[in-house]
């Protein structure tokens, strides 16, 4: 039976979402998202680095063999990745430092490198870049709301401002706490989604019947 | 003695448990023993292999070039990985289909690149130029880290997945907290 769910687009956002569902670009989250700012800077890096490598990328000829097309998207987005690491020195010049090395692996991420054949190529370019954008969103928002509730819970700040937090739990602020959080994140995560479905597939009532 | 300090000091810079770097692949390698076997094995020669190209890059770059590192890495690891199919081909063309998939996988991982900028990374911190002796050094040290963290979570791999654990927290988030756990007391080996 054919599947006519809406899903195609918009999975990425929360269906298929990039680090809840398919588990990937999670060291980023773990070790630099314990902070507001330095998930401003992440996003910034992954939504430039991830849109316009593939967007790029989906001009590589098929025809070529599998493993030269891989080594050419990663190339492609070491590239990407020079006038972005340029504008983020201007940006965030101490952000930058703190990231460290996940600011450069970002370029080198599973979604642009292995998963963008399997995600993205088969789709017209249109309903890709539609598709890309939501799944780069995906990512922002799980980033986004882990750097929000670390650096609450760690430091008792919001973006460097002090909240009035009686309890603070600095281990969450490190990568093992990073480890705790996300996999906490991700069980609520699927838990909301098995209760979504399972409304979504509940037989209608009396009164839905009726109209049919 | 000599052993359990090498062991502790493994454990205190490993790539995955500090630096959560080839979380995902530890999470597909850990499934079955083969696929650790493969995995681990790969990308320990990648680690390797990719620590003496990013000796040659920065003896070449000399500190210039900075923005251009990541694409200079991207080739390297690039030819390892053309390389590494070449030579399973000639070597192993009977197990060359099954066993393809772990240089695949291995090629451009959160590991192996992870660790060629760590190197790097540790360079500019201790302010000194490392020989190539202490790239090769630090690079299978990397590969034999992932093994011991895919080891450790192959022990729970089964467990984590089991019906005992709620149907929410079954596998990948049951595994990352784990993971956190066991991060936690490396952390206290710090």
């Amino acid at each position: 039976m054919k599947n006519n769910r809406p899903t195609s687009v918009l999975s990425g956002l929360l269906g298929d979402n990039t680090v809840l569902s398919a588990c990937m670009v999670i060291s980023p989250v773990i070790i630099c998202g314990d902070t507001v700012k330095n998930s401003i800077a992440l996003i910034y890096a992954f939504s430039l680095i991830t849109f316009f490598s593939v967007l790029i990328s989906s001009f590589v000829p098929k025809k070529i063999p599998y493993t030269v097309r891989v080594i050419t998207y990663a190339v492609i987005s070491s590239l990407v990745y020079i006038p972005v690491r340029m504008l983020a020195e201007g940006l965030f010049p101490s952000v930058i430092e703190r990231v460290g090395i996940y600011f450069p692996l970002i370029a080198v991420n599973s979604l642009i490198v292995h998963q963008t054949e399997v995600k993205f190529f088969r789709m017209k370019k249109m309903k890709m870049t539609a598709s890309l954008v939501f799944y780069i969103l995906g990512f922002d928002a799980v980033m986004l709301v882990t750097g929000f509730v670390r650096e609450l819970l760690a430091y008792g700040t919001i973006n460097n401002r002090m909240v009035d937090m009686e309890l603070l739990i600095s281990g969450i602020s490190s990568p093992f706490g990073g480890f705790i959080f996300l996999g906490i994140l991700c069980g609520i995560y699927r838990k909301i989604r098995s209760v979504t479905e399972k409304a979504k597939n509940e037989p209608r009532g009396e009164a839905d019947v009726s109209c049919q | 003695m000599f052993l359990v300090s090498e062991i502790i000091g493994i454990l205190a810079i490993n790539l995955i448990l500090v630096n959560a770097l080839g979380t995902s692949t530890l999470f597909i390698a850990s499934g079955s023993r083969k696929n650790l076997i493969g995995t681990a094995t790969v990308i320990t020669l990648f680690t390797t292999a990719g620590s003496v190209c990013a000796y040659l890059v920065n003896s070449v770059t000399d500190g210039r070039f900075e923005k251009f590192t990541l694409l200079f890495y991207t080739l390297a690891v690039g030819i390892i990985y053309i390389l590494s199919l070449a030579v399973l081909y000639l070597v192993g063309r009977k197990h060359f289909d099954t066993s393809k998939k772990y240089i695949h996988l291995s090629a451009y991982n959160c590991a192996v690149m992870g660790t060629l900028f760590t190197i790097t990374q540790n360079e500019a911190i201790q302010g000194k130029e490392f020989t190539l002796s202490e790239y090769l050094i630090f690079g299978f040290e990397a590969g034999i880290g992932f093994i011991i963290a895919a080891m450790i979570l192959t022990v729970a791999y089964k467990r984590l997945n089991s019906s005992s654990v709620p149907g929410s927290f079954r596998g990948f988030p049951a595994m990352l907290i784990y993971l956190g756990i066991i991060s936690m007391a490396v952390y206290s080996l710090k």
